[in-house]
């Protein structure tokens, strides 16, 4: 929690208001900032011991942003460490319950931030995504989450963990407060602190309520037929997908043959860039140092030995194999051209839809501890971290409570790239489907959590 | 191939995690299942007739900045961060450690 | 240890440089806008890039992309369009990162070359068989294990590929275009070296141990990390193994000293680290196919250190080889105070620098438009000025190759000749050359002035040195002060003649040694006749007039 910085923010939208000031678009809208970005005046510890204590002495782009457009910063939100995870559950320091059932995960890495949105707790948060760490915990949690185009969100002072995957991207209750947070994020142009961050010059709001009919929505078979989707998410989907040809839309089938291919690469891009991104924690200019040691090299050995912890200790190793002289030469360019072929998937399919419907995750949240068959974190895996390796861009939209298990489901949009604002187009489509009769959104805050402070009429 | 425990404490060597008999045996484990189970489904794409992909950022190339000076951090700030500064300075153990 | 030419005699001594160049004309560091640091206290110029800190990215510096660009054009590189930078690994605190973000196999240069003029003295070193034939045969047949780095390590390999550099030992020296030198009658001789590569990197931090013997890492207890180098700017060159002598070691650096002190891109000062250089040197026999096992040396920081480091390490290889043993591959410092190499102590870091494409830097795909641009801000380059002081102002090559290659020198003395009488401009190159390094705060008309003076017989050169003691750091007029101070020559041969007769009559024993052959004895007496004419008098004209009338008595 940082309340001096949020009550510090409000005070000075409260006196521009007084003022008579014009007011930004975000102007007292609480926000949770996940715990990999930075932001002077809190602590940035990615959940880990390394950075348990690490003060930010800058701020993150993507939160000055966002506080620029008037967002009060009411504190860091929980993940995984250094987003190794997708249940927040390897957070160092605590656990994240799911508000919709407090004895399930909320997804991750970005878990805290959706848990925060979804418990009304903030009405916007930021999550970063390197394989689905924004649009799964959307999903389990039951709110609105967008992993942008990679670039259109700059990465200055998010800790990174893998450059070439990790995107930036809000949570919210609704599409059109995503919308909103899109266009703050986006709205001043690219980042010239971030080499890879490009201008995404739109109104994330001017088409948001356009109708999606004559427009052609793609369906994948094998991702609706995949083994081990339940059947509610299932139901869930293809309802989405029937409401977006109620309202005009074409359904039409697409194929993205290289979905195995895209996973493979990821296995492997992952952990080398995170060995490289993580090899600055060495307990010398920041993070956590080994008392009393003789040697440098001890020092830093017993320093990341105990101040990580083990799966950051587990890709880390893997990646320093991958990266190997004799390894790097197979796996690394066949990584590279897989990721060749499941981009030109995603192009293939972009010349018969507009967008792609799928789901975001195969199943509603999971209990503690009960995620580690490999073979359910595969087909999780399925779904979304194609798009990171592609780079384009992905949203989450909550379609209502399972009819199994009575908890949150999503569908997944995934655009091309810089379509960005178009996939919100077809999402504020599906909301609006699942909606109910008043065009509220899908789902409200968490009913355990309703009416306890945070929620904004 | 698999690797040994040997191969494994020198990657861990190299990548400065001390790991302890037991953690070594069980990341040599983990590292051996993880290459079989998910790395080595990457080597089919190795000879696909296709370009690599390094960046998944569509044409963008040749991004420079102006070389013009901008203030950095206070001495203060540079510091604030580190466990054991010394003066200006930020201080590491003997190098060479007891080799000497 | 035996001699360097008696070794060169028997031995084929096979040396590459590498010299990385840091970039200090620029504002700010490569990959961040921090100011870069030249005496600054300890960690003044960082910010979350240049210190690594969490979160922070690096967006490359323009205008060191320009300044490198400018380097190749400038060693007759070829400019690669296509390029990218690669994460280099390794644990040490001097890199914030513990990776150095570098280039991979395709550097932006590549495949350059700079002639070398060998002259004087140092032509000497590279010996009779080291030229024609016998030298074209031993290239021949070198191409197995061959020393430093290679073009074959990247000729083949396309920027789209996942390779890496190869470990420099593992290349293989291409000798098949190398151009044989020629020694001129005179001696000197002209070799193309040829560069490999030069690419763009990012400097380290400066490290301070404390404890130990003077500052060495060897017995300290501690060390202190000053992040204000890291991020600046660096280029480095790698040679192909084509230099032979010490002395063409030597001279190579300096050339590439005033290509790139005339780009502006940097003070090369090799005093204070901003131009470094390591050598590579390995031997084999005369006639021997295979090359020899190299050794790499440090602490070449200054062009004596550079030649003589090599010297002794060429002239203790065939010690050790001569006497049955083994040279090891190795990095060595050089200790001038001792004048010798020693095995680096510093614990080797891994080999393997698990290198791979930055994903946080977008790609290079250099546009004719930006190289063109580099290209036009290309000033006259040293070799091209030499000849044209030579053609222009009848300089002497030697002269001329001085002036030109300090881009300030040059400008003053051209500026000088500018104000000088047309016929003096050979003078104010002698001038120029001779005299101006002994002062601080002359300016071209003041130099002008003098060479006019010179020029027209008015003072003599030692004369020359008391006008310009009076007006260094003045807006004296030379011309002035010599007719203040009525220094102006006498060159009137019927006003000196009487001395020079007083002179020879005084002088009757050095006449006579005279007579017997001794013909240095004139320049006893010239020195006779200036005293008596308290220094007025034209030494040149008392030469000639002594000459006359000895050869007449």
């Amino acid at each position: 929690m940082a309340p001096e910085l949020a009550l510090a923010a409000a005070a000075r939208i409260d006196a521009d208001r007084a003022a008579g000031k014009p007011l930004p678009a975000l102007a007292g809208v609480p926000l949770a900032v996940k715990d990999n970005m930075m932001l002077t005046g809190t602590r940035t510890t990615c959940a880990s011991r390394m950075l348990e204590n690490y003060e930010s002495v800058y701020t993150a782009t993507c939160v000055q942003r966002m506080l620029d457009a008037g967002c009060l910063p009411v504190g860091k939100a929980n993940m995984d460490e250094f987003a190794f995870g997708s249940s927040t559950e390897s957070s160092a320091f605590h656990r994240t319950n799911n508000p919709w059932d407090l004895e399930r995960v909320p997804g991750g890495s970005s878990g805290g931030s959706a848990a925060a949105v979804a418990a009304g707790e903030v009405t916007l948060a930021l999550g970063s995504d390197t394989g689905g760490s924004i649009r799964q915990p959307a999903a389990l949690c039951g709110v609105v989450g967008m992993k942008p185009t990679y670039g259109a969100v700059s990465r200055y002072g998010v800790v990174a963990f893998g450059s070439s995957l990790d995107q930036v991207g809000p949570f919210g209750r609704s599409v059109a407060d995503v919308a909103l947070a899109m266009n703050a994020l986006t709205g001043p142009g690219r980042d010239p602190r971030d080499s890879t961050s490009q201008d995404c010059p739109v109104d994330f709001l001017e088409h948001l309520e356009d109708g999606v009919a004559g427009r052609r929505v793609g369906i994948v078979p094998a991702l609706m037929d995949a083994e081990g989707l339940t059947p509610e998410v299932r139901a869930a989907v293809t309802a989405a997908a029937k409401s977006l040809e109620a309202q005009g839309a074409e359904l039409v089938e697409v194929e993205l043959p290289n979905l195995d291919a895209a996973i493979a690469a990821y296995y492997v891009l992952g952990p080398c860039e995170a060995f490289s991104n993580l090899a600055r924690f060495d307990g010398v200019r920041y993070g956590y140092q080994e008392p009393g040691c003789a040697s440098l090299a001890e020092q830093s050995s017993l320093s990341r030995a105990h101040g990580f912890g083990a799966e950051a200790k587990r890709r880390q190793m893997l990646g320093a194999w991958l990266l190997s002289s004799g390894v790097y030469e197979k796996y690394y360019l066949a990584a590279q051209k897989a990721r060749t072929l499941i981009t030109r998937d995603y192009a293939a399919a972009y010349e018969k839809a507009d967008v792609i419907l799928m789901p975001a995750s195969p199943r509603t949240a999971f209990k503690f501890g009960e995620m580690s068959d490999p073979t359910q974190m595969y087909l999780a895996d399925l779904y979304t971290i194609s798009i990171n390796i592609a780079g384009n861009g992905g949203v989450s939209v909550p379609l209502g409570l399972g009819a199994d298990s009575g908890l949150p489901v999503s569908a997944q949009l995934v655009g091309p790239a810089f379509k960005d604002r178009d996939l919100l187009t077809f999402a504020r489509a599906v909301e609006r489907g699942a909606a109910s009769a008043d065009g509220s959104p899908a789902l409200a805050v968490a009913p355990d959590f309703a009416g306890k402070g945070g929620e904004l009429a | 191939m698999a690797l040994s425990e040997r191969d494994v404490r020198g990657i861990a060597d190299y990548a400065r995690v001390a790991l302890t008999d037991e953690e070594l045996t069980e990341m040599t484990a983990y590292m051996n299942g993880a290459i079989t189970g998910v790395l080595e489904p990457v080597l089919q794409y190795g000879e696909a007739d296709v370009p690599p992909t390094f960046h998944p950022i569509g044409d963008l190339s040749n991004v420079m900045a102006a070389d013009v000076p901008e203030p950095g951090l206070s001495i203060d700030d540079a510091l604030l961060d580190a466990p054991s500064p010394r003066d200006r300075y930020f201080r590491v153990p003997s190098i060479l450690g007891g080799e000497e | 240890m035996k001699k360097l030419a008696d070794v060169l005699q028997d031995w084929e001594a096979v040396i590459g440089l590498e010299i990385h160049t840091e970039l200090t004309t620029l504002d700010t560091k490569m990959f961040c806008n921090c100011r870069l640091s030249h005496d600054d206290e300890p960690n003044t110029n960082v910010c979350p890039v240049c210190l690594g800190l969490p979160g922070a990215l690096p967006v490359p510096n323009r205008r060191a992309i320009q300044s490198i660009v400018k380097a190749g054009l400038a060693t007759n590189c070829e400019i690669m369009r296509h390029s990218m930078f690669y994460r280099k690994h390794y644990f040490y605190p001097d890199m914030a990162k513990n990776f150095q973000t570098t280039q991979g196999p395709v550097a932006f240069c590549m495949h350059g070359h700079l002639d070398l003029e060998v002259a004087g003295r140092g032509a000497a070193e590279r010996p009779e068989c080291a030229f024609g034939e016998a030298e074209a045969q031993s290239l021949a047949s070198a191409s197995a294990n061959a020393v430093g780095l290679s073009t074959a390590m990247s000729d083949h390999l396309p920027e789209g590929g996942a390779a890496r550099p190869k470990a420099s030992s593992q290349g293989t020296y291409d000798t098949a275009n190398l151009v044989l030198p020629e020694r001129a009658e005179d001696g000197s001789y002209t070799v193309p070296i040829r560069i490999l590569r030069i690419h763009m990197e990012e400097d380290a931090a400066k490290m301070v141990h404390v404890g130990g013997e003077e500052g060495r890492i060897g017995g300290a207890t501690e060390s202190l990390v000053d992040y204000n180098r890291c991020g600046t700017p660096l280029i480095e060159l790698v040679t192909e193994p084509d230099l032979r002598t010490p002395e063409e070691a030597r001279l190579f650096m300096e050339k590439l000293r005033r290509v790139f002190l005339t780009l502006g891109i940097s003070d090369c000062s090799m005093e204070k680290g901003s131009m470094r250089c390591d050598g590579n040197v390995s031997l084999r026999r005369r006639g021997e196919t295979k090359l020899g096992t190299k050794t790499e040396l440090k602490n070449l920081n200054s062009f004596k250190a550079l030649h003589d480091g090599l010297e002794y390490e060429i002239c203790r290889q065939a010690e050790v080889l001569e006497e049955g043993g083994v040279i090891y591959q190795e990095t060595r410092h050089w200790e001038p105070s001792r004048k010798r190499t020693v095995v680096m102590r510093v614990k080797e870091t891994a080999d393997d620098y698990r290198l791979f494409p930055d994903p946080d830097l977008a790609p290079f795909d250099l546009t004719d438009e930006f190289i063109d641009e580099c290209r036009a801000e290309i000033p006259e380059l040293p070799d091209a000025k030499r000849d044209r002081f030579c053609e222009q102002y009848g300089l002497k090559r030697a002269d001329a190759e001085q002036i030109a290659g300090d881009p300030v020198t040059a400008e003053f003395f051209e500026q000088a000749c500018r104000l000088a009488p047309e016929k003096a401009a050979l003078t104010v190159g002698n001038v120029v050359v001779n005299l101006l390094p002994a002062y601080d705060a002359l300016t071209p008309a003041q130099v002008a002035g003098i060479s006019a003076l010179l020029a027209g017989d008015a003072i003599s050169f030692a004369q020359a040195r008391e006008v310009l003691d009076a007006v260094n750091g003045t807006d004296l007029d030379p011309e002035k002060v010599v007719d203040e101070r009525g220094m102006r020559q006498v060159s009137d041969t019927g006003a000196l003649e009487p001395v020079v007769d007083a002179v020879l009559a005084r002088c009757g024993e050095q006449v006579e040694q005279y007579r017997g052959g001794n013909r240095k004895v004139v320049g006893f007496l010239v020195g006779q006749c200036m005293k008596e004419s308290r220094g007025k008098g034209n030494p040149k004209l008392f030469n000639q007039l002594l000459s006359e009338k000895l050869s007449q008595m």
